[in-house]
């Protein structure tokens, strides 16, 4: 396993702001990694310093194993997709995409080839001499990224690339962006806020808080077993609860069950949750049916426990629950979630 | 316009004190008599034959177009760059050099004029061409910055960026991007700047010499001698030529752009 980038104690700080805290990370060979975590938590700052737009205030940047740190831009031979598409306004779409080859000297028969090949991968080669203006938001995000594949780039950098577009072409562009990942054999950089994209993309996730990588790992991995809390928050886990000893169980809301008092409901689990609560409110959103409730927790603190279910798998016991009702909020065992602190 | 009765009105008003003179102009310029008088007194040409037949005014053309010119040239020449740098560039102060840069606008011509008259013209013994060519395209380069520099305001940043990635060099990404990119920009200040300068009046006044004499300062001379229609003959045919222009940026730039261009 070989590194296409590291960062080794990198940071970069903008007066008062630390954008970036001494940040260590490795981008592997051949791989997907997703830089992911909320808005301001540094991954466009960590993309930009990788592609030479911003030199570190401190720390080294790797390229194949080459001292890139204060390389220029134009040195580094990297592919980046702009969240804007930053395509050139003033060149067809076949100029856009041999922009890199014609820098590169690639004679203009040789070129026209690469440049429809390219275009071909995105399915837009019959788009060749249109002026950018004249595309789609869809179409000048694929062009843009003919354009960056087209230099063969030792590593492709797409910052928020999907985030300007509808969300069923969206979700129609990730499993492109895979695709052209597989044909291509290229290291991807990939930076999002939205953990549903990390999850179905990545083969590396890396999330990030306030300048500093709060996870790596596969997304099975750090979806099923968060590092800490802002992790399990981020990918959607609710119902964190105290215990005895100090530490953290948090469960999913969707693995979170509703127990009448009775126990009609296929009984109380023998290990595992199994938390008397207080029905606070219970309303459809959608294909879901949410119990929110009150409890206290091992540890004597009040907290607030949700509960989804899908409207086609609900009981008639669950479905029926109301605001004041005494239930049990139960869990398996592998549905909770221990956390370091 | 509907529904807003006063700006409806206001705006009719407005285009009625722009054209009414114009027209008034205009159609005596065409009158077969002798004196300046509305309605003119028949109808021909004979006064339009008399302005380009008379030496000075052509002479004076002639000047007034090598200086809107070259100070045109001039003040791109040295605008876009400042421009780029106050823009693009990581320069402390940016905004003292943008200042200094815009200031010509705010200091009264009178006193650039009279510094220059000095300076140059007695300090230095340079030409009157030299010290309007000096004075105009100082007055020229608020114009060439501030136009400019609203085109390259609403360029995205991150397609010069993308070129650099691509492989450019910044010297390349300048002449095959950020150029092309700020070429209506640059049409827009271009144009600007060369009515600017051939209108202009008072520094034209104040170093002008027997030798080097601009078109307006010589019909100014010419009305206070003589009032006869040959003057609004010589300005609709002034008139003529701006609208050319202005034909010429609206085909290959468009009003909206170019004007949008210094508003935003
Ligand atoms: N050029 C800059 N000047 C000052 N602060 C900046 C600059 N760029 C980014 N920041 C700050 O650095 C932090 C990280 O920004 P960014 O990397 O853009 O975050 P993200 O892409 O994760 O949303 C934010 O707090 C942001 O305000
Ligand atoms: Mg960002």
């Amino acid at each position: 396993m070989t590194n296409a980038a590291e960062f080794s104690g990198v940071t970069q700080s903008y007066g008062e702001t630390i954008a970036v805290d001494n940040l260590n990370l490795q981008i592997e060979e051949g791989k997907l990694t997703t830089l992911l975590g909320p808005s301001g938590c540094g991954k466009t700052t960590t993309l930009r310093m990788l592609a030479g737009y911003i030199t570190p205030s401190a720390g080294t940047i790797t390229i194949n194993g080459v001292d890139a740190t204060r390389l220029p831009p134009e040195k580094r031979n990297l592919g980046m997709v702009f969240q804007s598409y930053a395509l050139f306004p003033h060149l067809t779409v076949a100029d856009n995409v041999g922009f890199g080859l014609k820098l590169r000297k690639v004679p203009a028969a040789k070129r026209r080839e690469l440049v429809l090949h390219n275009l071909d991968l995105v399915g837009l080669a019959h788009l060749a001499d249109r002026k950018p203006k004249a595309l789609s938001g869809g179409q000048q995000q694929r062009v843009a990224l003919a354009r960056a594949i087209a230099i063969s780039p030792s590593l492709l950098l797409l910052d928020e690339p999907l985030s300007n577009l509808d969300a069923r072409l969206r979700v129609q562009m990730r499993s492109e962006i895979r695709r052209i990942q597989a044909e291509t054999g290229l290291t991807v950089v990939l930076v999002t806020h939205d953990q549903e994209e990390a999850l179905e993309m990545s083969d590396v996730m890396v999330v990030m808080r306030a300048g500093k990588v709060m996870q790596t790992g596969a997304p099975a991995t750090v979806f099923t077993a968060p590092a800490n809390r802002f992790v399990a928050d981020f990918l959607g886990y609710e119902n964190f609860l105290a215990t005895a000893d100090g530490s953290l169980l948090t469960v999913r809301p969707e693995h979170l069950r509703v127990g009448t008092a009775g126990g009609t409901t296929g009984g109380a689990p023998a290990t595992g949750l199994n938390l008397p609560a207080v029905v606070t409110d219970s309303v459809y959103r959608g294909v879901d049916h949410i119990v929110t409730m009150t409890a206290t927790d091992a540890a004597g603190q009040q907290t607030t426990l949700v509960s989804t279910t899908r409207r086609d798998t609900l009981s008639s016991d669950q479905s029926g629950v109301r605001p004041g009702d005494r239930v049990l909020a139960q869990a398996r065992d592998h549905e909770i979630v221990r956390l370091a602190a | 316009m509907r529904g807003r009765p006063v700006l409806g009105t206001l705006a009719v008003l407005g285009y009625i004190i722009m054209i009414v003179p114009i027209l008034f102009v205009v159609s005596t310029a065409f009158t077969a008599g002798d004196a300046l008088t509305f309605p003119p007194q028949g109808l021909s040409l004979r006064w339009f034959g008399e302005a380009l037949a008379y030496q000075p005014f052509i002479s004076a053309l002639v000047s007034s177009l090598q200086l809107a010119v070259v100070s045109t040239a001039l003040a791109l020449l040295l605008g876009v760059p400042v421009t780029l740098a106050i823009q693009r560039g990581k320069i402390p102060g940016k905004s003292l050099v943008e200042g200094l840069f815009l200031s010509p606008l705010v200091v009264p011509e009178l006193v650039v004029g009279l510094a220059l008259y000095q300076q140059i013209m007695i300090g230095l013994h340079q030409t009157s061409f030299v010290a309007l060519l000096v004075g105009h395209t100082v007055l020229l380069l608020p114009y060439a910055v501030r136009v400019t520099g609203a085109s390259l305001a609403l360029a995205d940043p991150a397609v010069e960026e993308a070129a650099r990635g691509l492989g450019a060099s910044p010297l390349r990404t300048f002449f095959s991007v950020t150029l092309p990119l700020l070429r209506p920009g640059i049409f827009s200040a271009g144009l600007l700047s060369f009515v600017t300068s051939f209108n202009n009046v008072p520094l034209s006044l104040l170093l002008q010499s027997r030798q080097f004499r601009t078109l307006p300062v010589t019909m100014l001379d010419y009305v206070q001698q003589s009032y006869d229609p040959m003057i609004a003959a010589m300005s609709t045919l002034i008139l003529a030529g701006t609208v050319v222009i202005a034909i010429v940026a609206e085909k290959t730039v468009g009003f909206a752009k170019i004007f949008g261009g210094i508003n935003k």
